[in-house]
């Protein structure tokens, strides 16, 4: 295992020079250095907006990285966006999203990549299975190849997908191992088994690129650990030479103290809670209790798999409650029924803004309005001049672009303005509450202050907002509370001068009384 | 057809009337004294008006993205059971047509829950009511084909003529005024499009779901017994109408599906599609007088105009791409940054 070795030579996997991706206007990665001997585990950490996505994708080819710079995999030049030149140099991508086909077996997910073994045409099933066990024991794996992948622990799944990846290819070797947040969605004790198999990996000499949120893991299998912020790489150390507050320190920055909540001059007024959460328990959500008032701004962190993404979603009724109440102003909302939550006054707008937020086929003027089709129905139509002149008011209101949207599908806009288009659809109903994840995902910066304006604007009159967000920035900008939660429950709350970016990721991050450092 | 979405009457919009008058042309100079008479225009137009309206059975489900394949087999038992009725049970005419009609709902009602309540894809849940339709209307019909009732009133249902055309036309016109009135001007059509759009998005934005869906299929059986009705008045009962027009009609709601509003099933680009193929086939017919001119022209027809028209819009494909590009590329994190350098420009 070399330590941090400076001068790359020929055996490092990876040797990344001065690299730098500029998008238009902004930097997102700003003169990268890093090195990984063959063997190494190398942790990458950084918040939402750092830069390793933008690096990973550099690496794999999809994005073309600035001129100057050079990456080096395995002593070769890289030749940049070329995803194909980045597989023969020997890049192993795993994504957070493994790509697998749960109701197909082990075996056929691994041949859908590697090619099924077929003598006249007919799949050879005896070879198939054999080459599926070979690529399986590579990451120390022993399981069934005919087993379904829907069978198997979410660690498991994601050994069949790091199997997959190092898949045996006699003419290019695979060098490094890049693994994009594995245990987002594990739960603790799956964790341990993922770290073996990136231990087994690393053993066999390939070098792993191990993105994440997590410190524990960090602590416990890499031997590297690289930070980024801003764009900016921080810090390279070695795991052995820091503890877990320096790297929050590393990661967060002590500037960032400073940033005071711009919302915070609108104190929440203290009277009767509009939506009330007990107990809620659902996907990655472990009992939730929370309250909303009006004119409050509540925000929900935590990192992947905390329940973050879950909870609105599950308070409105759009996923499955397992148990728990939820009450609107006394009256308790049913869990899964969207619309008798919508009647009581609640609006919800998923971070899963294609499908599951608008309709792309729609035009701009129908995914505005079905919110609320009873105003411009006066018997035998619907009053097309009323509901244009309303759609044509939050176009202007909102800022819309273009102008003329109203007649346009909604997917022929920009992910800013299809979410401010999402925006109106709720605000029409002037909601008592509004449930929102991910408000500014995929939103250009000038339509995320806009949207964020609203937000504001919607408390100010009275209603209660909760956000959930993994940019900490947005929260400590907009929330006067932000509920913290980890492993679906609520871990901290902070409130007043609590509210700021690095304090919201220092307490995603903290680890809570059990598995206290 | 002044419709609320883009009325862009371009020609790209509306290529099937270019298309209709070209065929008019082109077999009105080349067979002038059989195709240019008034009698090839009723008879088309009558001949095709059940066909139209089996199309318009399958569009209201369509808008929301259910199949009901169901409507070839209702087709069948709605003749035959309105013939038996009044032949074999004494019945009046007007009970036998209100008993059919209420008999053909209830086969929807019964689609509607297996795919409502039970979660059954609606292409499988309606083909299994089609063959239990079939069964249904071998029982009711005996195994054999029942004589047509005798009687004047019965004849004149349909045949009666206005203004040259047998009635059954203005039926039709009379349908798919309804069903236009219900797609596109009430909050109804919005939800069933809503539906066909994003079914989850839906349920998320507060649109009954189930219900509509569940409606849309008793609306498609209720359309398809109506059909029945009229279609046992023009020519008797049949045991094998119905199947044979079911693919036809799918084929009218897809080409129609690309006219007038593009990208989105509408009544009046369906009709189109009907009337423009049953116009085409007809001008063959006359010059050749083949077999199977009529399935061949169908099929080339549905085939070239579906193409065309996604090639040329060419978008629905590009959202899907992009959707997939996004799961796999950006789980989340960063995704601000990403859109920044999109959409900066502008």
């Amino acid at each position: 295992m070399s330590s941090l070795a400076t001068a790359p030579c020929r055996e490092d996997a990876l040797a990344v020079r001065g690299v730098s991706k500029t998008f238009v206007a902004t930097v997102a990665l700003a003169g990268v250095d890093l090195t990984i001997g063959a063997g190494e585990v190398h942790a990458l950490l950084g918040e939402n907006g750092s830069g390793k996505s933008t690096l990973i994708k550099i690496l794999s080819g999809y994005h073309q990285p600035d001129p100057e710079g050079e990456v080096l995999v395995g002593g070769q030049r890289l030749d940049a966006g070329s995803p194909d030149a980045s597989y023969r140099l020997g890049c192993r991508f795993v994504h957070q999203d493994l790509g697998l086909v749960e109701s197909n077996s082990i075996a056929d997910n691994l041949a859908l990549v590697a090619g099924f073994p077929t003598r006249l045409g007919t799949v050879r099933r005896q070879r198939l299975r054999r080459g599926a066990r070979e690529d399986l024991a590579r990451v120390g794996l022993d399981l069934d190849p005919a087993r379904l992948v829907q069978t198997l622990s979410p660690a498991e799944r994601t050994g069949v997908a790091v199997a997959r990846a190092l898949h045996e290819d006699p003419t290019t070797p695979a060098r490094l191992l890049v693994l994009d947040e594995p245990t987002a969605t594990l739960p603790d004790r799956e964790v341990e088994r993922l770290l073996q198999i990136v231990r087994t990996v690393a053993a066999r000499g390939v070098g792993v690129l191990y993105v994440t949120h997590r410190l524990d893991e960090v602590f416990q299998v890499a031997d590297n650990i690289t930070v980024l912020r801003d764009g900016q790489r921080v810090a390279t150390v070695p795991t052995t030479s820091v503890d877990r507050a320096g790297l929050i320190n590393l990661l967060v920055g002590a500037e960032f103290d400073e940033i005071q909540s711009a919302s915070a001059a609108l104190p929440p007024e203290h009277d009767a809670p509009l939506l009330v959460a007990d107990d809620v328990r659902g996907q990655h959500l472990d009992g939730v209790s929370l309250q909303i008032r009006p004119g409050d701004v509540v925000g929900i962190a935590g990192i992947t798999g905390s329940g973050r993404e879950t909870l609105l979603s599950v308070l409105f009724g759009a996923q499955a409650r397992a148990g728990g109440s939820v009450s609107m102003r006394g009256v308790q909302l049913p869990p899964g029924r969207p619309g008798r939550a919508m009647r009581e006054g609640v609006a919800y707008l998923s971070a899963d803004r294609k499908t599951l937020g608008g309709f792309l086929s729609l035009s701009t003027r129908e995914n505005v309005s079905i919110s609320d089709l009873g105003r411009f129905w006066r018997f035998p139509k619907l009053s097309r001049r009323r509901e244009g002149r309303e759609v044509a008011e939050w176009i202007e209101r909102l800022d819309v672009r273009p102008r003329a949207a109203a007649p346009l599908p909604l997917a022929a806009l920009s992910g800013g303005n299809q979410q401010k288009v999402l925006f109106a659809k709720w605000l029409r109903r002037s909601p008592q509450v509004l449930l929102i994840d991910e408000p500014t995902q995929g939103v250009d910066v000038g339509a995320k202050a806009e949207l964020h304006l609203e937000l504001l604007r919607a408390a100010r009159d009275g209603a209660g907002v909760a956000i959930s967000s993994s940019d900490t920035d947005e929260l400590a900008a907009l929330c006067h509370r932000v509920f913290v939660l980890q492993e679906g429950r609520i871990s901290d709350s902070l409130t007043g001068s609590r509210v700021t970016a690095a304090e919201i990721s220092r307490a995603c991050l903290a680890t809570d009384d059990r598995s206290a450092r | 057809m002044n419709t609320l979405r883009r009325s862009n009457l371009g020609p790209q919009t509306i290529s099937g009337l270019y298309l209709w008058a070209l065929f008019i042309i082109i077999f009105g100079f080349w067979t002038p004294d059989l195709f240019l008479t008034s009698a090839t225009v009723h008879s088309v137009a009558s001949s095709q008006a059940i066909a139209a309206m089996l199309a318009l059975a399958l569009l209201v489900p369509l808008t929301a993205g259910v199949y009901d394949l169901s409507v070839g087999a209702v087709i069948n038992l709605s003749t035959v059971l309105v013939v038996v009725m009044q032949t074999k049970h004494q019945q009046s005419m007007w009970t036998s047509i209100v008993v059919t009609v209420v008999a053909c709902a209830a086969i929807g009602a019964v689609s509607g829950i297996i795919v409502v309540k039970l979660k059954v894809n609606s292409f499988v849940a309606t083909l299994g009511m089609a063959t239990i339709t079939s069964a249904v209307q071998l029982i009711v019909s005996d195994q054999t084909q029942p004589l047509p009732p005798i009687n004047a009133a019965w004849t004149n249902l349909t045949q009666r003529t206005v203004f040259g055309f047998q009635i059954v036309v203005v039926y039709l016109i009379v349908l798919a005024l309804i069903v236009w009135w219900v797609l596109d001007h009430t909050p109804v059509g919005r939800y069933l499009y809503a539906i066909g759009g994003s079914p989850e998005a839906a349920r998320l934005t507060g649109v009954a779901v189930g219900r509509w869906t569940w409606l849309s299929l008793i609306a498609s059986s209720t359309l398809a017994g109506v059909a029945g009705v009229f279609y046992a008045s023009l020519s008797g009962p049949s045991l094998t109408y119905g199947q044979a027009l079911l693919l036809p009609a799918f084929a009218a709601v897809f080409l129609g599906s690309t006219q007038f509003t593009p990208g989105r099933a509408n009544v009046w680009g369906t009709l189109l599609a009907v009337y423009v193929l049953a116009t085409g086939v007809q001008g063959l017919q006359f010059v050749t007088g083949v077999l199977w001119l009529n399935s061949m022209f169908n099929g080339v027809a549905l085939i070239a105009a579906v193409s065309f028209a996604v090639w040329r819009q060419g978008r629905p494909t590009k959202v899907h791409q992009t959707r997939d590009a996004e799961v796999h590329e950006a789980p989340r994190a960063d995704g601000d940054l990403q859109a920044v350098g999109q959409n900066a420009p502008g």
